[in-house]
């Protein structure tokens, strides 16, 4: 795709203007994207050098240049992997953790969101702002308080621990706000009129036309949650309440005799958020750019 | 936003039109009820309780203690403790210029005749989706202090002679840095681009009527109508920078001889690893005043406008 919209495209130097040789443009700009493609080949390749090397048998060290043997092809780094540690729990744990953080994440954020772009109650401007200031503080100035209460409360190693920051989102109540307040009051009216109430209105009129905003929130509280480190670290001890980052981090962990089996742990890291980022990366920047905007 | 926060509205309200507003507001407050319980579990409590602990000895075990402000005043002789900050402070001036600039030029260049190249944008966007984990397992191989290691060879290839990275005193703390601007460029780069395309074409035609050109552009038009945007990078990249931990966990473990140790590093080992959970809780209020401050100049700054992520 890129190449042939790229000479379609508006060439810089024409856009501000400046009046060079059609030669020198051309030329100027093939170096700007060879550098970019430089760029993109260097965020690529520990990818495809992780992907290569878990397949590798007797894989002690990565050395370059890569000692790629076609015989040496084995899954057998994944099959001790599996058989070694508890990778498959945590993969599991982290889905359930991470759909049930998102799915709730975006209801309380919409539900939230709507009363403040257009409920009318005593404090809500305090608590906004409260809200605003004090969730956007993540936690790893407060992991010992949170650690110590929770485990007061009986939930250190409980899904609940592993959840509960991720119930609501002052990130996603804000974000979707801004949404409603772009959605004209006639629309509210006009439901009223035909007798809706307030839930109704939030429901029926105003949810579905929060598709896309939701579906950004949804991949961006999925990703964050998913490859979060600290916080489940702090709440879990137990093996099998380990999400798969924090086990990965904290028993594969970065040393060992064999690359190849670190290198299969980070490939089952790595391929679950490629696939959500494949399949959702255009709600993911879209998202991305729409934070940094406003400002 | 619109309208002003805080606005003194409640003032002139008593009663009757009081209880007339209170009815008014309670089918409200359940829209935002769970909203208020996290904010109160994780948040208020969370940080009360951290006060509390703070002037307390404590090692989750046995007796509390209250010793006043003994925490804070170990902590002014604790050496690692300087160093932990000095360390945060360090990171923090490699990383957050070093990823707004380069995130800024690219996107610089990809703003040009490159608008289109969707494949390049997500190529960048990469690393950001990927676990810090994940990234710190690779890199730590790549980092290899062998003379074969994959970066000491790529290095070797211009001619620079093989280094220890990971294991070196010096090139520990600049070797995280380089793999944490390498991790999030690309998420910065997008929020620069975003922040370009709201600049008019029209000042670009007038800049290059009145003469100027290329960088000069740049320096005078781009720059200057890019500075919310840069208040944003700035900002959310200082707040990073303070809060960095989870490279550290798996590549240094805070080392080569505390090197690599930062506030959040040595607050969580104080807790976790020697279980002084009032000291750590010290530790933990200088972090959280260094992120308030930065906080209230977000808040001046961007009013509150801008994603808080």
């Amino acid at each position: 795709m890129s190449v042939e919209g790229t000479v379609r495209s508006r060439l810089h130097a024409d856009y501000v203007g400046v009046t060079w040789p059609r030669w020198l443009t051309v030329a100027r700009n093939a170096l700007v994207l060879a550098l970019l493609v430089l760029l993109a080949v260097t965020t690529i390749a520990p990818f495809v050098i992780m992907l290569v090397v878990s397949v590798q048998r007797n894989m002690v060290a990565i050395i370059f240049p890569l000692p790629i043997d076609p015989r040496g092809f084995s899954l057998d780094n994944f099959t001790t992997l599996f058989r070694q540690t508890k990778v498959l729990r945590w993969l599991l744990n982290s889905m359930y953790v991470t759909s049930v953080g998102t799915c709730s994440t975006v209801l309380t954020s919409s539900l939230a969101a709507y009363a403040f772009a257009r409920g009318e109650f005593i404090g809500k401007n305090v608590i906004f702002v409260l809200l605003m200031a004090i969730l956007m503080v993540p936690e790893s100035a407060r992991i010992v308080p949170i650690y110590i209460i929770l485990s007061r409360l009986g939930l250190v190693n409980t899904y609940w621990a592993l959840i509960g920051p991720w119930f609501a989102s002052a990130f996603g109540t804000f974000l979707l706000r801004q949404y409603y307040l772009g959605i004209p009051r006639d629309y509210d009216d006009a439901a009223l009129i035909d007798g809706a109430g307030t839930f109704r209105i939030y429901w029926s009129v105003l949810l579905p036309q929060l598709g896309p905003a939701l579906a950004t929130l949804t991949i961006i509280r999925f990703m964050a949650q998913w490859n979060e480190f600290l916080y489940p670290m702090i709440v879990t001890s137990k093996a099998d309440m380990r999400t798969l980052t924090v086990g990965l981090g904290t028993v594969v962990r970065a040393g060992g005799p064999d690359a190849g089996l670190t290198m299969a742990g980070a490939a089952m890291g790595f391929i679950p958020t490629f696939i959500i980022f494949m399949i959702g990366q255009r709600y993911i920047i879209q998202g991305v750019a729409l934070s940094g905007l406003k400002g | 936003m619109g309208e002003t926060l805080l606005a003194p509205r409640a003032t002139h309200v008593r009663g009757a039109e009081f209880k007339k507003r209170l009815l008014q507001s309670l089918k409200w407050y359940p829209y935002i009820l769970v909203n208020l319980i996290i904010l109160l579990i994780f948040s208020v409590s969370a940080w009360v309780f951290m006060l509390y602990l703070s002037v307390h000895r404590w090692d989750l075990l046995g007796e509390r203690k209250f010793i006043w402000f003994a925490n804070f005043s170990r902590l002014a002789n604790d050496r690692i403790f300087g160093i932990a900050l000095k360390n945060t402070l360090q990171y923090l001036l490699l990383y957050t210029p070093a990823l707004s600039v380069f995130s800024l030029l690219i996107a610089i260049l990809m703003n040009g005749a490159f608008k289109g190249t969707k494949i390049l944008r997500s190529a960048y966007f990469l690393p950001n989706v990927t676990s810090i984990a994940v990234l710190a397992m690779i890199f730590w191989r790549l980092l290899s202090p062998r003379p074969d290691g994959p970066i000491n060879y790529l290095i070797g290839l211009v001619g620079i002679p093989p280094q220890d990275w990971l294991v070196s005193v010096v090139l520990a703390l600049p070797s995280l840095v380089g793999v944490a601007v390498w991790q999030e460029f690309g998420y910065f780069m997008v929020i620069w681009l975003a922040g370009l395309q709201g600049v008019p074409s029209e000042l670009y035609d007038a800049a290059s009527v009145d003469g100027a050109s290329g960088w000069r552009t740049h320096w005078y038009i781009t720059i200057p109508l890019l500075r919310p945007t840069a208040a944003f990078v700035l900002i959310i990249t200082t707040m990073h920078a303070l809060q960095v931990f989870g490279s550290i966990f798996v590549m240094t473990g805070g080392g080569p001889v505390y090197a690599t140790t930062t506030l959040v590093y040595y607050l969580y080992s104080q807790a976790f690893n020697f279980g002084k959970m009032g000291y750590s809780s010290a530790i933990s209020i200088v972090l959280f005043a260094m992120i308030l401050a930065v906080s209230i100049v977000q808040g001046k700054v961007l009013k509150f406008d801008v994603g808080l992520y």
